[in-house]
């Protein structure tokens, strides 16, 4: 152990964090000790990330204390978790796209030039002996918004890297990057450990997991559920500790589908940016899952289909009809609709009366003389909705700003079924409502189906493509690799063929 | 599958939807508009005025604030379709000088007829407005930028054409359009009037309408709501630049002459009308009538200090501190919006 000063630990003692009556996470005691990668794991809503934020200052916790190399934290303040040499490389990179990447990389610390005068070159010199010494190879002279996101994240790693941290934080460090470039993060993260400092990752690729981790904790519903050794973790091993014993009378019954008759929706080879190519069949009132790890290509798919990114190769079917949506007004009318997975940034006019967002889709539809618009009968149209899918509220005129997550959903579904779509897409369909809400915005999908639609569901919860789907298919980076039918559904399965994992 | 809430076991939630959506009554609705304090400011204004000096409410003052409201309030309108669609257009002024004398040069010089060298001159307005929204929406290039460009080269093509002389001899057309008074209303102000009754008509009453105020709530979300954003940000631009010639025809009329200097800095005091009268500088919020009043009060305030005597450079000022209350205002409202969200 060379270098560090105080030994490089974290110190995790009885730290709660609650939100009203629901407890998130609750951690008694757990030591991390400079010189290990640590691998933390777990389903989504396990509690990894809140953990994370509560050991890099971000979120407070609600009561218990961490310690940083032996300094109590102060608790919610990242300022002091800083200080302490905790650094986080996010998913979302908080960097400046108009300076270069070398700029990038200093920001904050000064390169030659003295006081006062910006020193390119020195600047650019720094950058390009810290990026040697880490084997990334990325230009450094290039404004940052022209790189690759795959780029950018390794000099949003190397900035990391370059604060010499005591503790580094990874939070799913590889997802955007090739095999390459995934293989030198995990070695700097080694290197790094090596060197007496603690590394926490998290990852879903469970492959890279027991490669780089010298221990592997295991959260589920909040708590720590398994501590693993690397012997110990095998992916099989990991997997079932994320999902716990498991019940697989849980999955009650569906509806029966009509055999053999002709798909809603049949997809050949389609391909778009990163996905592709793929081959799907939607029958009417069938519900369809779309399973996969994040950045496997789910939301992608469900875009393409809506025609909201550009398509790339391959043909899509219709109830028969050729389907070649350029823009999402061509789903919309052709029987279309899409409730995409962010609400506040891809669904809602926040400011605008609940009756807006109510009757967005179907505004051509209300219009007389396909133009005008009357308040009477757009008013009753959207209460006749709003009622249907018991959106609750005090007046169809208040901003849907003010609605909670799970009323503000149920409007958007009311937005779509007002359509009687053909094929309704649905991305994370339950993201930020309640556990009450989100059992009736199930019944709402079921409804649609039943009223004939065919729905695919693309969801990062497995809970909730069992409880739902007839069939899931699971996507890994972009393709399709297998398709697992109700009767053979567990969390194992979708898991393991998530991870691309051979036949267990 | 809807439970209705007309059953004999009523819950008695605080959250349950009400039976039935009643229409508001007019009088309500109107008190619960945000257009309510440019009104009322509007009336205070005139109240305040005309006490003050006998002259303001004056028909002849009347009249002359009539042309000038039809000059401010057509801009104004024109500019708060691209300022719902979230953009801005700040070439207007300039496009009014350009307007002025491309109409003059059509006239006098080419021999066109009256009524159709303004039917060109429209026409010129609408290409320029589907130029801006190709660049905003294709090129991607940002509203501000695009019609700064113009901003400076349709003065200097205003300036090429009468290389920098006023153009004299415009035909009847044009004045009479500009002088003419039916009814002793002049005629601009009746133009404005029906301006206003169509722009109103268009924005809450049809479908299209609502999609402008949707591309400017959340361009995304509408997008995916299978709306053809692109479209409506082009139409927004395109209503602005014949809004825009209307009035260079309007000015050509009533001085008679194409005038190259004229419409300096207008695209500012119709923007500032768009945004006392409460269209929101992000877009997606605020309504003509508000914006018919914005006009109103800033053609008030110009007339009252004039026959008050007040020096135009007091004028300015006075502008620009009613334009600093209606931006904080327009703040404070998002503010708490987004205060009252859970």
């Amino acid at each position: 152990m060379t270098g560090t000063s105080p030994a490089a630990s974290v110190e995790v003692a009885g730290v709660r964090k609650t939100y009203g009556p629901v407890e998130v996470l609750r951690v008694d005691d757990l030591r991390l000790r400079g010189g290990e990668v640590v691998a933390l794991v777990g389903e989504n809503g396990a509690g990894k990330s809140t953990l994370i934020s509560i050991i890099t200052g971000i979120t407070a916790a609600t009561s218990g204390e961490v310690r940083i190399g032996g300094t109590a934290l102060k608790n919610g303040d990242p300022a002091h978790a800083q200080e302490l040499g905790v650094a986080t490389v996010s998913q979302e990179f908080p960097l400046v796209g108009q300076l270069s990447a070398a700029e990038n990389l200093m920001l904050g610390r000064r390169a030659g030039g003295g006081r006062v005068v910006y020193d390119r070159r020195a600047t650019e010199r720094a950058a390009t002996a810290l990026l040697e010494r880490l084997d990334f190879s990325v230009p450094v002279d290039r404004p940052l918004s022209r790189l690759s996101v795959a780029q950018q994240q390794l000099i949003e790693i190397a900035k990391a890297l370059g604060r010499d941290p005591s503790v580094l934080v990874l939070d799913e460090p590889t997802s955007a990057l090739g095999p390459v470039e995934s293989q030198r993060v995990l070695d700097s993260a080694r290197e790094l450990a090596a060197r007496g400092r603690v590394v926490v990752f998290i990852g879903h690729r469970l492959d890279e997991v027991q490669q780089v981790a010298d221990r592997v904790l295991v959260l589920r519903n909040g708590r720590l559920v398994a501590d693993l050794a690397p012997e110990e973790a095998t992916q099989e091993a990991m997997i079932r500790a994320m999902v716990g014993a498991e019940l697989t009378d849980l999955v009650g019954e569906l509806p029966q589908l009509a055999a053999g008759a002709e798909p809603v929706l049949r997809v050949d080879g389609l391909t778009a940016a990163g996905i592709g190519p793929i081959d799907l069949r939607v029958g009417r009132g069938e519900i369809l899952g779309v399973a996969g790890l994040m950045g496997s290509g789910r939301s992608r798919l469900v875009h393409a289909l809506m025609g909201a990114i550009p398509l790339g190769g391959g043909s899509m079917r219709l109830d028969g009809e050729p389907y070649a949506p350029r823009h999402p007004a061509d789903a919309v009318a052709a029987g279309v609709g899409l409730i995409p997975e962010d609400r506040k940034h891809q669904s809602l006019l926040l400011d605008a009366p609940v009756r807006w967002n109510i009757s967005l889709a179907a505004l051509p539809r209300l219009a007389r003389f396909r133009l005008g618009l009357s308040p009477r009968s757009e008013r009753k149209f959207t209460e006749e909705i709003r009622q249907s899918v018991k959106v609750r509220c005090a007046s169809q005129e208040q901003p849907i700003r003010t609605l909670s997550g799970g009323n503000q959903q149920r409007a958007i579904f009311g937005r779509w079924l007002a359509n009687r779509p053909k094929l309704l897409l649905l991305d994370e369909p339950t993201r930020g409502v309640d556990v009450g809400a989100k059992a009736e915005i199930y019944r709402l999908i079921e409804r649609s189906a039943q009223e004939g639609a065919a729905v695919v569901v693309a969801s990062s919860e497995l809970e909730e493509l069992m409880e739902l789907t007839h069939r899931t298919v699971v996507l890994a980076r972009g393709r399709l690799v297998t398709t697992v039918s109700r009767a053979d559904y567990s969390k194992q399965t979708l898991m393991a063929a998530a991870n691309d994992l051979p036949e267990s | 599958m809807a439970r209705t809430t007309t059953g004999p076991v009523k819950r008695q939630d605080a959250d349950e939807p009400p039976a039935g959506e009643r229409a508001p009554s007019a009088l309500t609705e109107f008190l619960r508009n945000q257009e309510i304090g440019v009104v009322a400011a509007v009336a205070v204004l005139v109240v305040a005025f005309s006490l003050a000096n006998g002259n303001f409410a004056s028909v002849s003052n009347m009249q002359t604030m009539g042309v000038d409201l039809a000059q401010y309030g057509l801009l104004a309108l024109g500019v708060s379709f691209v300022m719902l669609t979230g953009g801005i257009d700040l070439s207007i002024g300039s496009v009014v000088a350009f307007s002025a004398v491309w109409g003059a040069w059509l006239n006098v010089h080419v021999g066109l007829p009256g009524a159709l060298a303004i039917a060109v001159v429209l026409g010129t307005g609408a290409l320029i407005g589907l130029a801006h929204g190709f660049a905003v929406t294709v090129i991607r290039v940002p509203p501000f930028v695009t019609t700064l460009v113009t901003l400076v080269a349709a003065r200097g093509a205003a300036l090429a054409i009468t290389k920098g002389f006023p153009i004299d001899g415009v035909g009847t057309s044009f004045s009479n359009l500009a002088q003419l008074r039916l009814a002793s209303i002049p005629v601009p102000a009746l133009l404005f009037a029906g301006a206003c009754v169509i722009a109103w008509f268009f924005l809450e009453r049809t479908y299209i309408g609502r999609q402008v105020y949707a591309v400017g709530g959340n361009a995304e979300a509408a997008r995916l709501a299978g709306i053809r954003t692109e479209r409506r940000v082009v139409l927004a631009y395109i209503v602005s630049g014949v809004c825009a010639a209307a009035v260079g025809v309007l000015v050509t009329g009533r001085l008679g002459v194409g005038q190259p200097s004229i419409g300096n800095g207008w695209e500012l005091n119709a923007i500032a009308a768009a945004v006392i009268g409460g269209i929101s500088l992000t877009g997606g919020s605020g309504r003509v009538l508000g914006v018919a009043f914005g006009a109103i009060l800033l053609v008030c305030i110009n007339s009252g200090l004039v026959i008050m005597h007040v020096s135009p450079y007091y004028q300015q000022i006075v502008l620009g501190a009613v334009l600093a209350v209606a931006i904080v205002t327009d703040r404070l409202r998002a503010r708490s919006s987004e205060r009252r969200q859970r």
